[in-house]
């Protein structure tokens, strides 16, 4: 919004964002269009796009006049009609639309970036999709993922489960900064899954010629559509080349970068597959196929207990926050231990010290799971002393789990089973989260 | 230039100038890269494709419905020292780099522009895969300046801030390498109003405003650093961009050759809306041709390739006319064939039977095409999906041959001085605002405090004046891209001023002529040759065996001395010498000066042998 002064010049003289205008002011006259004001900066400086093309900021001072050269054209709304042109022969797959960068665009008029509404839009600017599937869109919302809670997790397993009654594999559009939280929530909700249900995203918005999100869109589709993989799964590019995407299981996918398009690695794991950009799949390591001859129907297991927390263990760090957490009726905690699966026990002084209030917590009914944030490798609660008295505490070691994913896990768990079963199901295997074997070439 | 002033202004002759600099800062624009390294060692490769929304060729593409850049891989080679993950678009820019703003500001200084309050970051859609975030940063930074020459004002509307382009390494229908080093350096655009009048006011314009960035001492020197841009036009012909002038000294010439270009295509256009001159479809002459001995078409055949050809009615004898030394309309269409891909076209103008075609083959083209008697046609022979392509191209040329001059982007033919095509002039780009960059409020303030440092080439002639006394040699070394060498070498030596400048502007000259790599060595080491001179070391005449031998170091200087005999003959030692050729019995002046000369050329300086020569005379009489 412009300062009150200049939007009461501009009313004055009809003056809308978009119009021709021409600023006279003690500077020099500019004659282009008025252009939105950023939401940083000065808001008594006007912006206009001059005619060649570049926008230049200057003050409404004392002496300045605006005037109309032109109203804006009328914007015809281009109808994007997505018309899923069905070809006979085409596999049908679904698409779920939830947002994300990869449904963003740059309105060239005033610099903003927005959300598609229509995610019509993005796919009419990938019509490589029409020939490798035929398309059930479904535009389920439009969030950031950093804004999603519990109740978009539900909803999206819900769309996902309606869209596999007669889809044979399901493409997800997804923010990526919690893409790895969806896709494991997704992962334990989809009990019993029989098909590929594949979230991607992307990077770099995509009304840049650079994006990542067409390509990351087209491998996604491919797999969803031929593969016979029978998991959640995240694909995204696999290096900074547009080469091949990856294709990570969704309980062992993390973003590993604020910025990169290779941002998502696979953590005590490697990829299913890699994907190249003509759609040839390379399977990499062991997956749940798809079962041909099952009779096992999907069980949707949307229960979700949102009193879960998930906390960091560190020097100097404070264990009252789990009395904290007790205190405000929380059912469980996970707890991002260091190296294999320590907090601070034996301190020297003894307000440090975690071991009392784990067991405190455990003694009141909380369940109290331990991952660690090295994020590679296996805790343990044998090796040290200290890992045996937390153990004995009540705290439960979550293998090789990565630490978001056992929060979710257990929030998961506590929402569809009794505490006593929750417990015991903390730390063993349900969806590809828990390994047995750590293979020597699963690390950095 | 070649003709006289209003010669110029009679055919409508329009002009201007676009001026890209790079400035001279330790980082990028947007990240903490260095601007100035090379970056040695083996790049990291990163392939990209684009999704471009409209191909490279703009017009052309639309025109002839294919998209040149679809399908196109785009290698980056990057280099840990230069490039960082902004550069590969791998990370949102950072904040623009402060001293790159300042010298901006500077520069606009310089040239009496205005600044605006706020700078607003800009992308400019890119499509031909030079950028890999797939458009150029660029920014505002001043408007309404001007250049005073001669009494004139030549108006510059624009000033801008942007970033430095990837360098291209290679190109072909599939591929295209990018070297991304040079990618985000911070560059100056400096654009004239399109009013110069004359061949000559254009080198000037382009001279001054070259010598004013200079004379900032904020600007990067070397080959590349600085790039000139005409944009030329005459009365019913069209803008042509001239890209590349690297020798200002012809700058005149070549648009003198380009303007010729321009008014020989006028008048073919005129003869053939005359003649109602047609563009016919192409056919598939294959046939035809399956026996030739013509090599190019039976090579073409032979790997499976087609021979495609075109009537062009009305355009016999016009295909084969001259519009520049040595290059006809032929020519031009054959440069828009070959983007496809071919190596170029066959034309009715030309010899046929000096390619190998047969009379046979010449009247059943002609049957084929239904050749009348002003009728020409083009032949292009090739693999079958390139000289499609070529011959769709070639069409387009020959349409717009009936219509006048198309408007390109042209390069320069450094040995003949005229320009040759590179791509048709593409359309205005996309630009909207960069949204990862907040505004930037300017400091007028500081404006008015960098206006002070703005080179006035009269206080630096002054300065120079004091300390070379030649005014030759000043006017010389102001225009010159040495200035800055001069400065940086004259205020640590602080003496010989005149032979510096001579050194730099003539002798490095001189011996670069003789195929030796003068530029391999540093200005550190030039003082240290300087030095050895002010402090009676060497002589003037040891510079060239001395540089000839390209020291990299003080050091080096040192031991070619030694090396080579070059220490200087002076004082006591030359007395003596002389006084040895007195008494051998040579006692007149002039050979005592060549038998001693003959000998030690380069360690005696002449006036010193002169004057003690003089008084060992006279004490001896």
């Amino acid at each position: 919004m412009y300062s009150e002064e200049i939007e009461k010049a501009l009313k004055k003289e009809k003056i809308e964002v978009g119009d021709k205008i021409k600023l006279i002011s003690p500077k020099g006259e500019f004659k282009g269009i008025l252009m939105e004001r950023p939401e940083l900066g000065d808001n008594n400086i006007l912006v206009i796009k001059l005619d060649n093309g570049y926008n230049v900021g200057i003050r409404f001072e004392k002496g300045s006049k605006i005037e109309k050269v032109e109203s804006k054209e009328a914007k015809k709304e281009k109808e994007v009609k997505f018309k899923a042109k069905t070809k006979s022969g085409l596999p049908e797959v679904g698409l779920i639309y939830t947002g994300g960068t990869i449904g963003s665009k740059v309105d060239y008029r005033s610099g903003g970036v927005f959300m598609l509404t229509k995610p019509e839009e993005l796919l009419a600017e990938v019509p490589e999709l029409e020939n490798i599937a035929n398309i059930e869109l479904n535009p389920l919302m439009s969030i950031a993922s950093e804004d999603m809670t519990y109740i978009e997790w539900q909803k999206i397993a819900k769309a996902v489960a309606d869209a596999l009654k007669k889809d044979r594999g399901v493409v997800i559009t997804h923010g990526t900064d919690t893409m790895h939280y969806t896709s494991a929530a997704l992962s334990f909700m989809l009990n019993g899954l029989n098909a590929p249900v594949i979230l991607t995203g992307s990077q770099r918005s995509s009304d840049r010629g650079s994006s990542d999100a067409f390509m990351n869109l087209i491998c996604s589709m491919h797999v969803a559509a031929k593969s016979n993989i029978a998991e959640v799964a995240i694909c995204m590019h696999e290096s900074s080349s547009d080469t091949y995407c990856s294709i990570i299981r969704g309980t062992k996918a993390r973003k590993m970068h604020t910025s990169r398009r290779d941002a998502f690695k696979p953590i005590n794991n490697k990829p299913i597959a890699r994907i190249s950009r003509a759609g040839e799949i390379e399977y990499i390591s062991e997956y749940n196929k798809i079962r041909e001859d099952s009779d096992d129907k999907l069980r949707l297991l949307t229960g979700y207990e949102p009193k879960v927390a998930l906390i960091k263990a560190y020097p100097n760090s404070q264990p009252e926050i789990i009395d904290y957490y007790l205190s405000k009726g929380f059912k469980g905690i996970i707890i991002e231990g260091t190296g294999l699966g320590h907090t601070p026990v034996s301190t020297l002084h003894k307000e440090y010290s975690w071991l009392e209030h784990v067991k405190n917590a455990v003694d009141s009914g909380m369940i109290i799971g331990i991952t660690s944030q090295c994020l590679y490798g296996r805790v343990n609660p044998n090796v040290y002393r200290n890992l045996r008295l937390l153990s004995n505490a009540g705290a439960i070691y979550c293998e090789d789990m990565l630490p978001e994913v056992a929060y979710v896990k257990l929030g998961f768990l506590l929402g569809n089973y009794k505490k006593e079963e929750a417990e015991k199901m903390l730390n063993v295997n349900i969806a590809g989260e828990i390994t047995k074997r750590s293979e020597i070439d699963w690390f950095i | 230039m070649r003709h006289e002033k209003d010669y110029y202004q009679k055919i409508g002759f329009k002009c201007g100038l676009e001026i890209h600099q790079r400035l001279l800062t330790s980082e990028k624009l947007f990240c903490s890269c260095s601007a100035n390294k090379e970056g040695e060692k083996l790049p990291i490769k990163i392939e990209r494709t684009l999704r471009a929304v409209v191909g490279e060729l703009g017009e052309i593409d639309k025109a002839t419905g294919f998209e040149s850049m679809k399908g196109r891989r785009f290698i980056y080679n990057t280099y840990k020292d230069t490039s960082c993950l902004v550069e590969i678009d791998e990370e949102p820019p950072h904040e623009v780099n402060k001293e790159a703003l300042e010298i901006s500001y500077l520069i606009a200084a310089t040239f009496n522009a205005s600044l605006p309050d706020e700078i607003e970051v800009m992308r400019k859609e890119v499509v031909d895969g030079s950028d890999p975030s797939a458009f150029q940063r660029t920014m505002l930074i001043g408007y309404d300046g001007f250049l005073e020459l001669n009494g004139r004002k030549i108006n510059i509307p624009s000033i801008f801030l942007e970033e430095e382009s990837s360098g291209i390494e290679s190109s072909d229908s599939e591929v295209v390498i990018y070297n991304v080093n040079r990618l985000g350096i911070p560059l100056i655009e400096i654009d004239t109003d399109p009013e110069i009048k004359n061949p000559d006011e254009a080198k000037e314009v382009a001279m001054s405003i070259g010598t004013l960035l200079r004379l900032t001492g904020k600007v990067q020197r070397g080959i590349g650093t600085i790039r000139q841009d005409v944009n030329v036009s005459i009365k019913e012909g069209a803008r042509i961009e001239i890209k590349g002038f690297q020798e200002l000294e012809v700058m005149d010439e070549i648009i003198d050759n380009e303007i010729e270009r321009q008014q020989k295509l006028i008048e073919i256009s005129k003869k053939l809306k005359e003649r109602k001159a047609e563009v016919g479809e192409a056919i598939d002459a294959t046939e035809i041709f399956s026996k030739t001995g013509a090599k190019i078409i039976k090579s073409a055949i032979e790997k499976k390739g087609v021979v495609l050809a075109t009537k062009l009615s009305g355009f016999k004898g016009l295909i084969g006319m001259e519009i520049n030394p040595d290059r006809r309309l032929g020519s031009e269409i054959s440069d828009y064939a070959k983007i496809a891909g071919v190596g170029g076209i066959i034309h009715s103008d030309e010899d046929l039977k000096g390619y190998g075609i047969s009379e046979e083959e010449i009247n059943n083209l002609c049957n084929k095409l239904e050749i009348k008697e002003n009728d020409a046609f083009i032949i292009i022979a090739g693999e079958k999906e390139k000289a499609e392509k070529a011959i769709s191209l070639a069409r387009y040329r020959a349409e717009y041959a009936i219509k006048g001059v198309p408007p390109e982007t042209r390069g320069i033919d450094s040995k003949k001085n005229i320009t040759k095509f590179l791509r048709p002039l593409p359309g205005g780009a996309r630009m909207y605002p960069e949204t990862d960059e907040k505004p930037i409020l300017v400091d007028h303030k500081l404006y008015e405090e960098i206006k002070k440092n703005v080179p006035s080439i009269e206080r630096i002639e002054s300065r120079l004046m004091n300390e070379i006394g030649n005014k030759q040699i000043v006017e010389e070394l102001i225009r010159s891209p040495k200035l800055q060498d001069y400065f940086y070498i004259a205020e640590k030596v602080k003496d010989a001023y005149q032979l510096i400048a001579t050194t730099l502007l003539q002798k490095m000259k001189e011996l670069k002529r003789l195929g030796i790599d003068v530029e391999r060595i540093s200005n550190d080491t030039l003082i240290c040759i300087f030095e050895r001179y002010k402090n009676r070391i060497i002589t003037k005449q040891a510079f060239e065996p001395i540089i000839k031998a390209l020291p990299r170091n003080c050091s080096d200087v040192d031991r070619i001395i030694e090396e080579q005999k070059l220490v200087r003959i002076s004082g006591d030692e030359l007395i003596e010498l002389i006084k040895n050729e007195i008494d051998k019995g040579n006692k007149q002046k002039n050979l005592i000066i060549s038998s001693i000369m003959s000998k030690y050329r380069l360690n005696i300086d002449g006036e010193e042998l002169n004057d003690v020569i003089d008084v060992l005379l006279k004490v001896d009489k």
